[in-house]
């Protein structure tokens, strides 16, 4: 089937099933959906609705049990985990909920993570941490550690982090769930500056009202179906 | 790439102190023990009692690598799920948890080197002071200790095949799990 340029990610007809306890979880049913360059969409719904699994899939961080997922023009659905790597590595930055940064390296060694493995050299990878820093407005605080900084500028960190690779898709994942109100305000923000100078795909997974009013798009899902 | 990879390793372990300390102690006093009793069996015949400590060091330094390798990947799933995330490959991370196992060894080596020095100059002092006159002086050579290095450096392979099997098991989702889940 011919994919329109302008689709970023396209899911059809995918499911997603859990075995728990004996039990058989329907975590996905036959969603689909089309996600254009450049949108911000949020993943709205209550806990346990599938929302994660669905970013899960769309990212490749999990393969559906049936459907397509065609990321950039390519179906990730049946793709093996080097290439879904490389994807990640090429195309997609993430931002999760715990901040997930290493505690023994400074914000600025934490950015440049992202492109340690790649074929670029040392000088080039710091002069793109650094504008990534200042992207996020943390560029002062680039030689703190973690434990130094607030949940707020751990956020930052890891947002800078998920676009220094210049991705084409930033997925969130409660990006603001460890935040107080002003920080997720600043947090939420820079998402969308993000989002508004560099063209970036960004689809943030959230149950709150106050990020979903961010979002040109909402997709609200309950039961593993999209409402 | 990897030798950048390396080089991050080793920051990260020098920095993380605690673990890579102790085993970098642990690894020490072993190739020293374990020297200084090759040289025992080489120099003076040494003996069932001398082949019986190089075993019973040679099994410890094989269950403690296993042990670190275990231990360096089970407090790091999270931190390598996140790298998985945003694009590491299991070979990548791999090379990152070879570096530090590696040079967990190395600085073990180095520090026994070291500590052959010093060991000489009491050795020879307590000689020269006569109060040992009915002891042998055993002095370490540097190849016992090379081929101890040696011998760890293939223990250390076998670790680093285990943690290698234990970074394909970790999987990227396991990053997005919230703290306590």
């Amino acid at each position: 089937m011919p994919v329109s340029k302008d689709v970023m990610i396209e899911c059809i007809d995918v499911n997603k099933e859990y075995r728990r306890a004996g039990a058989i979880i329907r975590a996905l049913v036959d969603i689909n959906i089309s996600i254009k360059s450049g949108d911000f969409v949020i993943i709205q719904g209550p806990t346990g609705c599938g929302k994660s699994t669905l970013l899960n899939v769309m990212s490749g961080l999990d393969l559906p049990d049936s459907g397509k997922i065609i990321f950039d023009g390519e179906n990730i659905a049946r793709s093996k985990e080097d290439r879904l790597a490389k994807i990640r590595r090429q195309k997609v930055g993430f931002v999760f909920q715990d901040f997930n940064l290493i505690n023994t390296l400074t914000a600025i060694e934490n950015v440049e993570a992202m492109l340690w493995p790649t074929v670029l050299r040392s000088k080039e990878i710091e002069n793109r941490a650094i504008a990534a820093l200042r992207d996020v407005n943390m560029l002062e605080r680039k030689d703190h550690f973690p434990v130094e900084m607030s949940g707020g500028e751990k956020q930052r960190v890891a947002l800078a982090r998920a676009i220094v690779g210049k991705p084409r898709v930033v997925f969130g994942d409660e990006v603001s769930g460890n935040l107080d109100p002003q920080s997720e305000k600043e947090v939420m923000e820079l998402l969308k500056q993000i989002n508004q100078d560099y063209e970036t795909t960004m689809i943030i997974v959230t149950h709150r009202d106050t990020v979903a009013k961010y979002g040109d798009t909402i997709i609200r899902m309950d039961n593993g179906r999209i409402k | 790439m990897a030798l950048r990879l390396w080089r991050k390793a080793i920051k990260m372990m020098l920095r993380e102190k605690k673990i890579f300390v102790i085993f970098t102690g642990i690894y020490t006093i072993l190739i020293f023990l374990t020297s200084f009793f090759i040289e025992t069996t080489l120099s003076a015949g040494g003996g069932f009692l001398s082949n019986y400590f190089i075993m019973i060091f040679f099994v410890t330094s094989l269950i403690l690598s296993l042990l670190y390798a275990w231990l360096i990947v089970s407090r790091n799933r999270k931190i390598f799920a996140t790298l998985k995330c945003i694009g590491w490959t299991n070979s990548n991370i791999n090379s990152l948890v070879t570096g530090i196992i590696i040079f967990t060894t190395i600085s073990g080596f180095i520090l026994v080197i070291e500590g052959l020095f010093h060991y000489a100059a009491i050795m020879g002092y307590l000689k020269s002071t006569g109060g040992f006159d009915n002891y042998p002086l055993i002095l370490i050579s540097l190849a016992p200790v090379v081929l101890t290095f040696a011998m760890f450096l293939f223990v250390q392979l076998i670790a680093i095949i285990l943690a290698n099997r234990k970074v394909l098991k970790v999987r990227p989702v396991i990053a997005l799990k919230r703290v306590g889940q």
